[in-house]
């Protein structure tokens, strides 16, 4: 690329970042304005939207009290769990279905695909009628359930997997380990990527599930968090400055994860074959 | 050792019959004598059921069984009585007479052919531009792709909030000498402005994954494309398209299935209207459900977006998949 290229290329891309920017931004300005002071700044149009002088945290201390909180460290406990439990299945099911030899194969991977085709959210409807006939309605337990039946995490694990050199399992194998020893000591050691892609897939789909729990989750004790978030948006009298600030608190978690964890996602999701 | 079933059973390595034996130590500490296939896989068969279960029985009740049992319900009635009789294809046959379903119809794909060709061009064109030697290029790729951490709810409820008639979307119109607009409550323009919500999340998102795979083009394809005096276009329609085209597969099948999917944003910004205007599919599903409290009708639209969704995959799978030459 020529130098007289970089000027013009440079500011394009400052500007449609800043174009993606800007929302968020004042979201995260507004969120240290009191109840519905913010919008004062909109109409008119003024710099003090953006930058929030005289502005206090009381949003925050206002949300953390109670109701939201909860919902918080319920959408926290949910994908916690998620992810331990959904990992621990997809695991096991990734290397049967990459590993092992066995007659059938085929058909079981076939349906794995063919599960995470069928939109959750579609059967959601039909499914949540279900749960409340099983009396799970308003319990954690109804929560996380759905969450672990995650094929496509199966399906990256699996891609990963085969991978893997399949000498280092032969030699594996000629030592005298057992399957169970080879999968924890010669395979997840390889997988970190794909584990923490994997990881990470199940933590967001419980973090921003809305459907579900919508459908389910009746009873406010067990709200999680997106829909506590909608509900505040939903109020008689709305306190903008509460969902602010709660949607700042929503999208740090799920963005700090990423920030960190951003390079082993695309790698995990790389090996699912979308490269050449 | 214990019996076939054990999962630990190591002895029984899959050895090839003409190995060399050199250092394979396993193999001396048994006669290896004549392979014995089947015995092997039938304990890799229990290996692998044991292994499987806890995931197969997720995937069956949480997923298959549940689809199979709105098809089951989308040939049925619910009598007033409460029990339910076989209506065979009367679910389908009203939902296509009601012109509100129609509606929904044709919302639905209309949004879907517009918002799905944004987003994969709107990525691959930002992907482009980011993934070249900028000043800062990591800071713009970052902020770019901030949005895609916002949960999908998340995105509703801020979006709703900018375009409130005294908001940021108006606000900053003003301050650029323009007409304030409805947004949200003109049917008109309700769908743009669903649209922009979820491509402010989308674009982002599928930007890291083109940019992964701009990244993997060797250079030399691009030097020698040069020195043959191939032009920018030339070598971006005959190097990166070609390709670039598993990840724009991916990206376009994936970003389809989601976008068919769209429910939380609509029933945040507009439940559905102004005047049906944005009454995309999962909505009026969940409507017809839980509002209408038809769920055999529910079930019927449930089956149709399912057989939509898997002619969507597999059409675009084959589009794009087949002409596979490497």
């Amino acid at each position: 690329m020529n130098a007289r290229a970089v000027a013009p290329r440079t500011a394009a891309a400052v500007l449609v970042s800043v174009l993606f920017l800007i929302p968020l931004w004042w979201v995260v300005a507004s969120s240290f304005r009191p109840r519905n002071t913010a919008f004062a700044y909109t109409s008119p149009f003024g710099w003090e939207a953006l930058i929030p002088v005289g502005g206090d945290v009381s949003n925050y201390s206002a949300l953390f009290n109670g109701y939201f909180l909860r919902a918080v460290g319920n959408s926290l406990f949910v994908a916690a769990v998620t992810v331990v439990l959904g990992l621990a299945l997809s695991v096991f099911a990734a290397f049967a279905l990459s590993v092992l030899r066995f007659r059938g194969r085929e058909l079981v991977f076939g349906l794995v695909v063919l599960s995470f085709l069928i939109p959750f959210d579609a059967i959601a409807i039909p499914m949540s009628g279900q749960f409340r006939d099983w009396g799970l309605s308003n319990s954690y337990l109804g929560l996380i359930l759905p969450g672990l039946a995650n094929g496509f995490a199966i399906f990256v694990l699996r891609q990963f997997f085969l991978g893997i050199p399949r000498e280092l399992l032969e030699a594996a194998r000629i030592d005298g380990l057992g399957w169970g020893r080879i999968l924890v000591q010669v395979y997840l050691p390889l997988c970190r990527p794909a584990l923490v892609g994997a990881g990470l897939m199940l933590f967001l789909s419980q973090w921003q599930a809305y459907v579900w729990p919508l459908l389910i989750g009746t009873d406010s004790e067990h709200h999680l968090a997106p829909i506590a978030l909608a509900n505040l948006r939903r109020q008689l009298e709305v306190d903008f400055g509460q969902i602010f600030a709660g949607s700042v608190v929503l999208t740090l978690v799920p963005g700090l994860l990423l920030l960190a964890f951003q390079r082993h996602f695309t790698e995990s999701l790389a090996a699912t074959g979308i490269k050449d | 050792m214990s019996g076939p079933v054990s999962m630990s059973d190591t002895r029984t390595s899959t050895i090839p019959a003409g190995t060399s034996a050199g250092e394979r130590r396993g193999r001396t500490r048994r006669a290896a004598g004549p392979a014995r296939p089947k015995r092997i896989r039938s304990r890799q068969l229990a290996t692998a059921l044991l292994y499987l279960s806890p995931a197969l029985l997720a995937i069956v009740f949480l997923r298959l069984a549940p689809a199979v049992s709105a098809v089951v319900a989308s040939f049925q009635e619910s009598g007033l009585t409460g029990g339910s009789g076989w209506a065979g294809l009367e679910n389908y046959r009203f939902l296509f007479g009601d012109p509100g379903f129609v509606n929904t119809i044709v919302v639905t794909v209309l949004f879907n052919l517009v918002v799905n060709p944004a987003t994969v061009v709107l990525s691959l064109g930002l992907a482009l531009l980011l993934s070249q030697r900028l000043p800062a290029a990591g800071l713009w790729r970052a902020l770019v792709f901030a949005p895609a951490a916002v949960p999908v709810a998340v995105s509703g409820v801020i979006w709703s909030v900018v375009y409130q008639p005294d908001g940021l979307a108006n606000g900053l119109l003003t301050a650029l000498g323009l007409p304030e607009q409805p947004f949200l409550t003109s049917a008109g323009q309700a769908p743009p402005s669903v649209m922009v919500t979820v491509l402010w999340v989308a674009v982002g998102y599928w930007m890291i994954f083109l940019i992964a795979g701009l990244q993997d083009i060797p250079r030399t394809y691009y030097e020698a494309a040069q020195i043959d005096g191939a032009s920018a276009w030339q070598r971006f329609r005959y190097v990166t398209l070609p390709l670039l085209r598993r990840p724009l597969a991916f990206v376009l099948v994936a970003n389809t299935v989601g976008n068919f999917l769209i429910f939380a944003p609509i029933q945040i910004l507009t439940n559905g209207g102004p005047e049906g205007a944005t009454n995309l599919i999962m909505y009026d599903i969940y409507q017809q459900a839980y509002r209408i409290g038809d769920v055999n009708l529910a079930q019927a639209e449930v089956v149709l977006l399912m057989l939509v969704m898997l002619v969507v995959v597999g059409v675009q799978f084959r589009l794009l998949g087949s002409k596979e030459g490497r």
